[in-house]
């Protein structure tokens, strides 16, 4: 800490030297002005306060010109204040970066306020695709940049939450609450189609973008799957990143924009670049909310005397006999023993697991510099408890970045960052909690946990001793030198190391008498260099080139370790000595994987005075992965853009701000597999002549000819921007391929070898996006109101499989949820019963016309046939049977519309901030609800009981309902009613949220300064706040990504936030 | 003037951006026939597990469980084609309309009389041997006989049966039927290839605590043979007891008998030597379990009782069931004949 305080002074002390420095040359040039023209022109010192527009707030650094031709006659300082000596009656213009430049005539006045307002030209932005700056207008690629003050304001650990609905074709699913864990993220569709796990517990294979975060590539799929086929913390690596320290985020989004990310850039790419130093006073701004997350509207459950009620109730009606009734009563204690104090209470499970939480987020953040020097600290520690007992997430984070360049030949960056992250799962594994699951519904009538009732697993929920932690530190290093006018080279090393720990202790007492240690670490590591060469010129003022050649190399390690202790001396003595040798485990797992990937790249870029621009590029990779017969992959694309806004017939156009048109062809891949799927593996072959051998492993035959899975993609886009900033609109469309998808294939037991991975899966994603703002009232209102917009439809399509079979049919495992790969439709089918209805009465049952019987159904042992209050399926083969030949496809679980609204209003300074996402046409299976009616299905059981008088249930014969009888136990077993599987239960999961909605108030600055400080805004923020939607189950968006509802899983928090943020 | 050119620029601003979006629509638009098409997958490996049916003429049949679709998208299509008998010529009779009996609604062993019964089912034109169209099961109706399709020990007839989907057709060729010949009522003693009759009885299926008259030795069910008599036209069935000399014996001596719910007949008319119903055929109507079947459903089931005052005042209940189907209408008589010893009906 000490040492780096003292860093910090260090900085500041050379900073001040260099301002220092600067205030000798502006005194110097302020002399010689004043000897010049002291007879001219009289010399006025003016002051005043640069602030920003939108948030009241005073912009440091912002640069201050005087006079013809113009020159720089001095800067804003921390605060936004100023004060400079110009010449009476002078033309004063204010530039920054990002805003638009504000030109003020002095004409006597010496105090100015100057409101700067951002720019609202997308095309000046500067963006970094492929490693090299360039302004939007001759970026040929569809690429979004979302400014990081949209993603302030709102306490989270996972920043890309706050991204959802806001970039046109970024579908991001927050279908967790687990703190730390993250959701799902998908640019432009889906890109795999590997499920692990089956039923209800199936998993599609993430397939996140590549993140690069200052510049070091981070790929979120590896380390985090899940938290589910893997052990591990179960912390995404993207929740180690503070939210305040970033600056903006850009999202990469067809081939042409991604290509130089080429061996990981098929998946799309977002770069997250976090703060820097730019005021040349430094400026300490500390952000802080508290906020108090709340778990959603629980269900509602019948307690005590009524569910035993409700329990009698059904086994006198439906049970056979009244005698076999009363036995069924008498032989269960739960029912009868009323008056046991065991069984006699009401007690609220959900309340035990569920609770309200107050947790709090601190930042500090110091940064200082100008152009040649300038650095940046950023400090931060965040606090959430989880909704769910014995769960949360600790953040401690630290970054520092430095900018040092002496000259314009020399530039040298450099950052560290490190986070620490430290989190509970309870009894889940971060994405599933299971536990908490099957122990909040648990019969009200069962005493509240404790050691010594019988609610053992609902017990272990809270009492688990379950520990992890996920470290991870990054550093960068970046030098260029230019050794030309035009060429310049620049090296770039990073290397970034991520370890997690887990350490579980589940006591004896509620484990079956058998305690178990588990403790688990991982160490991963990536070490990136490039080296490029590039060539910048301007030919005749009109033809710029810009060319530049690289190389690229990856090497990652990865490794992991369990040791897993069973029945240790007893629950205080923990190991590790005394357990049971028998039955313990440990060693390194096998996902252990040491993999390198090596590349060569070059673009062309020219652009004709910025009206035509022309981008190609050509990659060679190499990765470790690819089968030896096949170890390159080639990836070119191709650009064109057509600045329309800068030809001689708009040159009168006023109205028109900018306009292009732009289309894109380029190949992309991401490596898949392991270097044992290309290579086949030695493995452990039994015992000959007494001693171990070492043979062929048998179980995967090698393929010498994998490749990466590679993505096509072709991208036509409009961007047009009217009326100064009023209307900016973006259209594109794309046609995506993802081809060579790696999936295992079996093999016939006479090859030996028991199975193959091949590159056969192919699949196509087409659609639209468009991206639409308003800012409705004029440039010169007090009120500044901005509305965005953007939605995207994409259409998945399956174009390959494996052998050239035309589908394929995934086991729908213990629930039966079956998922259908078939060509030329949507990729994930669900296939399930066509539940057309419930039966009136026996009579409306059909009849086989050849044997007379009712249609039937049949559980391998029993045969039932339908009657009255059963649900009516089609029998799709007219056998008068219903068993797994009358399936039907039905269904996609990817949904086919996503998009955001967005509303920034400000007033003096106030300001209301508003952000909304959708998803539209998706089909979601509602297990909550199906659980719910099948908890009547064991009245006897020990399961909660949830109220259904409000659906529309069979109760008596004649009754047209949607839902069939509930009540008829017995024959239950035989024909379940109410199986997951079935239409019945797939519902539109189409959803309307209102994601955050932040009230702030910037505090006057005569009123910050009183208190010592450059300025002050509070500001409160309601995060997941409502969510519009026709869906039954309890949320339309925490579902799994192949749209399984799965009632286990951790529900999304909403928050409330109280927040301030002080710069001094 | 400015009002004017704002509209005229709002025009151009709407065509020039249209055009383009015009054009990138389109592209889209030839990409998408690139795509393959959504078509049924049809395995070639798919199969009939059985090629030979030998079902029995005279009841209807469903013989189901016999294909293996081998993953190929389901539903299937299934016809039957050019069927043909032993010498290879078509054969008229397997493709003309007969008129059957089918079930409209659902028997439940409840009803009340025989109209409410036929009410249940009406007569419909089907071919004799038919196949499901989706899911391949094949019917041969209760309509069928050797007077009008050639049984056993015939080689019967070939036919080939076409199977599709959208995605594929395919033709499985020379499968083959050969029915055996009707067998009005189970259990019987008939040979089922030829149809002639073999001397073997036919048992009743329990006998218990049955004291002979004479030898006071338990029977068993080698001591009566059940005799199946069809004795005209009609709706009826009739049950006879008869003792060693071919007496009858009153069915009043079976006194536990549950008369009324003996089978599912009405308009009961007992005698001193027989008890006769009026029946629907086939027994059993549907296989499903009745009060008047066995626990599966598939044969009715009748039990005569009795109780008497055994060797040293013991209560002795006496029974004897029988399970039976019979499959053509008619004026049917069940006799029990007492072959051994008579069951002794008196007390100690």
């Amino acid at each position: 800490m000490n040492r780096r305080d003292k860093n910090i002074l260090k900085l500041s002390t050379l900073k001040q030297n260099i301002a220092m420095k600067h205030l000798f040359k502006y005194l110097i040039f302020l002399l010689v002005l004043m000897t010049t023209s002291a007879y001219a022109q009289k010399i006025v010192n003016v002051k005043g306060t640069v602030v920003e527009k939108s948030n009241n707030l005073g912009l440091p650094g912002v640069n201050i010109l005087s006079g013809t031709p113009l020159k720089s006659v001095g800067s804003t300082g921390g605060d936004g204040s100023f004060s400079i000596n110009v010449p009476e009656n002078a033309s004063l213009v204010f530039t920054y970066i990002g805003f638009n430049n504000q030109t003020i005539k002095l004409n006597g006045k010496n105090v100015l306020r100057v409101l700067m307002q951002e720019s609202n030209n997308d095309l000046k932005t500067v963006v970094v695709v492929g490693y090299a700056p360039k302004t939007k207008e001759v970026a040929t690629g569809a690429l979004t940049t979302i400014s990081g003050k949209a993603l302030q304001d709102v306490p989270v650990a996972n920043v890309m939450e706050l991204l959802q609905g806001k970039v046109a074709g970024l579908n991001i699913q927050n279908n967790t609450g687990s703190p730390g864990a993250r959701g799902s993220i998908f640019v432009r569709g889906l890109s795999s189609i590997e499920v692990q796990g089956s039923g209800n517990d199936a998993f599609l294979t993430p397939t996140s973008p590549l993140f690069v975060i200052d510049g070091v590539p981070l790929d979120a799929n590896t380390n985090y799957e899940y938290g589910f086929s893997q052990g591990g913390p179960g912390i995404s690596p993207l929740s180690l990143i503070p939210p305040e320290d970033i600056e903006e985020v850009t999202v990469l989004k067809d081939a042409q924009a991604t290509s130089l990310y080429g061996s990981q850039g098929a998946y799309g790419v977002i770069l997250i670049t976090t703060k820097r130093g730019k005021s040349k006073t430094p400026i300490i701004q500390y952000v802080t909310s508290f906020f108090v997350n709340t778990p959603p509207k629980l269900k509602q459950v019948i307690g005590g005397k009524g569910e035993r009620d409700l329990r009698l109730w059904q086994i006198m009606n439906y049970d056979t006999t009244v005698y076999s009734a009363r036995q069924r009563i008498d032989n269960n204690p739960l029912l009868s023993d009323s008056l046991n104090a065991f069984y006699n209470n009401s007690t609220d499970w959900q309340n035990v697991f569920y609770r309200t939480t107050l947790n709090q987020n601190h930042n500090v953040n110091a940064s200082g510099g100008d152009e040649r020097f300038n650095y940046k600290v950023n400090l931060g520690y965040y606090d959430e408890r989880g909704i769910v007992e014995n769960t949360g997430l600790k953040r401690y984070s630290l970054g520092m970045n430095v900018l040092y360049q002496p000259n314009e030949k020399f530039r040298l960056f450099a950052n560290v960052s490190s986070a620490l992250g430290m989190s509970q799962k309870g009894s889940g594994n971060g994405i599933l909690q299971s536990g908490v699951a099957s122990g909040s519904s648990a019969s009200s009538l069962l005493p509240a946990p404790s050691l010594f009732s019988s609610s053992g697993a609902a017990t272990g929920v809270l009492i688990v001793d379950n520990n992890n932690k996920s470290g991870n530190i990054k550093t960068n290093l970046e030098a260029r030198y230019q050794v030309l006018k035009p060429v310049s080279v620049t090296s770039v090393i990073n290397y970034d190391y991520n370890t997690g720990t887990e350490d579980t202790f589940k006591p004896s007492i509620l484990n079956n008498n058998s305690s178990n240690v588990y403790s688990y670490n991982d160490r991963r590591s990536t070490l990136y260099n490039r080296n490029m060469i590039s060539y910048a010129q301007t030919f005749n003022a009109v033809h710029n080139v810009n060319a530049y050649v690289f190389n690229e190399m990856y090497i990652r390690n990865y490794q992991a370790q369990a040791v897993s202790q069973v029945r240790t001396p007893n629950d205080q003595y923990q190991g590790p000595l005394g357990f049971n040798a028998a039955t313990s485990r440990g060693g390194v797992l096998s996902s252990y994987a040491d993999s390198r990937s090596a590349a060569l790249a070059t673009q062309l870029s020219y652009n004709y005075d910025r009206k035509y621009v022309l981008d190609l590029s050509y990659r060679w990779d190499g990765v470790s992965s690819s089968g030896p017969d096949v170890p390159w992959s080639k990836n070119p694309s191709i650009g064109l853009k057509w600045n329309f806004n800068r030809e001689s017939w708009f040159k009168n156009a006023k109205w028109l701000d900018y306009g292009s048109l732009r289309t894109t062809w380029g190949k992309n891949i991401v490596p898949n597999g392991t270097v044992f799927d290309a290579f086949g593996s030695y493995n452990f072959s039994g015992v000959y002549n007494g001693s171990q051998s070492i043979g062929v492993g048998f179980g995967n035959l090698p393929n010498t000819t994998l490749t990466p899975t590679v993505t096509t993609q072709y991208n036509a886009g409009l961007d047009v921007g009217l009326f100064e900033g009023k209307y900016q609109f973006t259209f594109d469309t794309y046609y995506k391929m993802v081809d060579n998808q790696i999936r295992e294939k079996t093999l016939a037991d006479h090859n030996g070898f028991g199975a193959v991975k091949t590159n056969e899966v192919s699949l196509v994603n087409y659609g639209y996006e468009l991206s639409l703002t308003v800012r409705p009232l004029a440039k010169t209102s007090k009120v500044n109101w901005t509305v965005s917009a953007n939605g995207a439809i994409n259409k998945d399509v399956l174009t390959s499989l494996p052998d050239r079979v035309r589908q394929i049919l995934l086991d729908g495992g213990a629930t039966g949820q079956a998922i259908l790969y078939r060509l030329g439709v949507n990729s994930l089918s669900n296939v399930l019963y066509n539940t057309k209805g419930v039966y009136a009465s026996t009579d409306a049952v059909a009849v086989d016309p050849a044997t007379g019987k009712r249609y039937q159904t049949t559980n391998g042992g029993s045969t039932v046939f339908f009657q009255g209050g059963d649900p009516y399926w089609t029998d799709l083969n007219g056998d008068y049977k219903l068993d797994g030949k009358d399936l039907v496809i039905a269904g996609n679980s990817q949904p086919m519309i996503t998009g955001g609204v967005s509303s920034f209003f400000s007033y003096k300074n106030y300001s209301v901030n508003v952000n909304m996402s959708y998803t539209l046409r998706r089909d979601i299976l509602n297990v909550p609800l199906a659980e719910r009616f099948q908890n009547f299905s064991n009245p006897g059981g020990a399961n909660s009981l949830v109220p259904i008088e409000e659906l529309q249930y069979w109760k008596s014969a004649g009754d047209v309902a949607l839902y069939p009888n509930p009540y008829d136990y017995l024959r239950y077993s035989a024909y379940s009613p109410f199986r997951y599987n079935q239409t019945l239960f797939q519902e539109d999961g189409s959803y309307l949220k209102l994601n955050t909605l932040t009230l702030a108030y910037t505090f006057d600055k005569k009123f910050a300064e009183r208190l010592g400080i450059t300025s002050m805004r509070v500001y409160c923020t309601g995060n997941n706040l409502y969510t519009f939607t026709n869906y039954s189950g309890p949320d339309p968006e925490n579902v799994s990504d192949l749209g399984r509802d799965n009632s286990s899983g951790y529900p999304s928090r909403r928050s409330y936030s109280l927040g301030l943020n002080i710069q001094f | 003037m400015n009002l004017v050119t704002k509209i005229m620029i709002n025009k151009k601003n709407i065509i020039i951006s249209t055009i383009p979006l015009m054009m990138l629509l389109g592209l889209l638009g030839a990409c998408k026939k690139f795509l393959p098409t959504d078509r049924d997958t049809f395995n070639t490996q798919a199969r009939f597990t059985q090629t030979i049916y030998k079902p029995v003429m005279g009841r209807t049949t469903v013989m189901g469980d016999n294909f293996d679709s081998q993953s190929s998208s389901l539903p299937l299509t299934f016809k039957i084609v050019n069927i043909r008998n032993s010498d290879g010529l078509s054969a008229p009779e397997l493709i003309k309309p007969f008129d059957v009996l089918v079930w409209k609604k659902a028997y439940f062993g409840t009803e009340k009389s025989i109209a409410e019964i036929e009410a249940k089912r009406v007569i419909e034109k089907h071919p004799l041997f038919e196949i499901r169209e989706h899911s391949g099961e094949f019917i041969m109706w209760a309509a069928s006989n050797s007077s009008i399709i050639k049984a056993l020990p015939d080689s019967g007839y070939t036919f080939d049966v076409e199977v599709t989907n959208n995605g594929g057709r395919r033709y499985f060729n020379n499968m083959q039927l050969q029915p055996y010949r009707e067998r009005k009522y189970e259990p019987n003693s008939l040979d089922p290839t030829t149809g002639a009759g073999t001397n073997a009885a036919i048992r009743p299926n329990v006998i218990n605590n049955m004291k002979g008259e004479i030898t006071s030795s338990n029977l068993s069910s080698n001591d009566v043979n059940v005799y199946f008599n069809r004795i005209g036209d009609g709706n009826s069935i009739t049950f006879r007891f008869l003792d060693t000399l071919s007496r009858p014996i009153d069915p009043a001596k079976f006194k536990l008998t549950d008369w009324p719910n003996l089978v599912h007949g009405f308009n009961m008319e007992k005698t001193s030597t027989y008890v006769k119903y009026d029946v629907a055929y086939p027994i059993p109507l549907v296989e499903i379990p009745t009060a008047y079947t066995t626990q599966d459903g598939r044969q009715a089931r009748v039990k005569f009782s009795y109780d008497r005052l055994g060797f040293g005042g013991v209560k002795e209940v006496a029974e004897m069931s029988f399970n039976f189907s019979i499959y053509e209408k008619g004026a049917w008589e069940i006799v029990f004949w007492f072959n051994r010893d008579n069951p002794k009906f008196s007390n100690e």
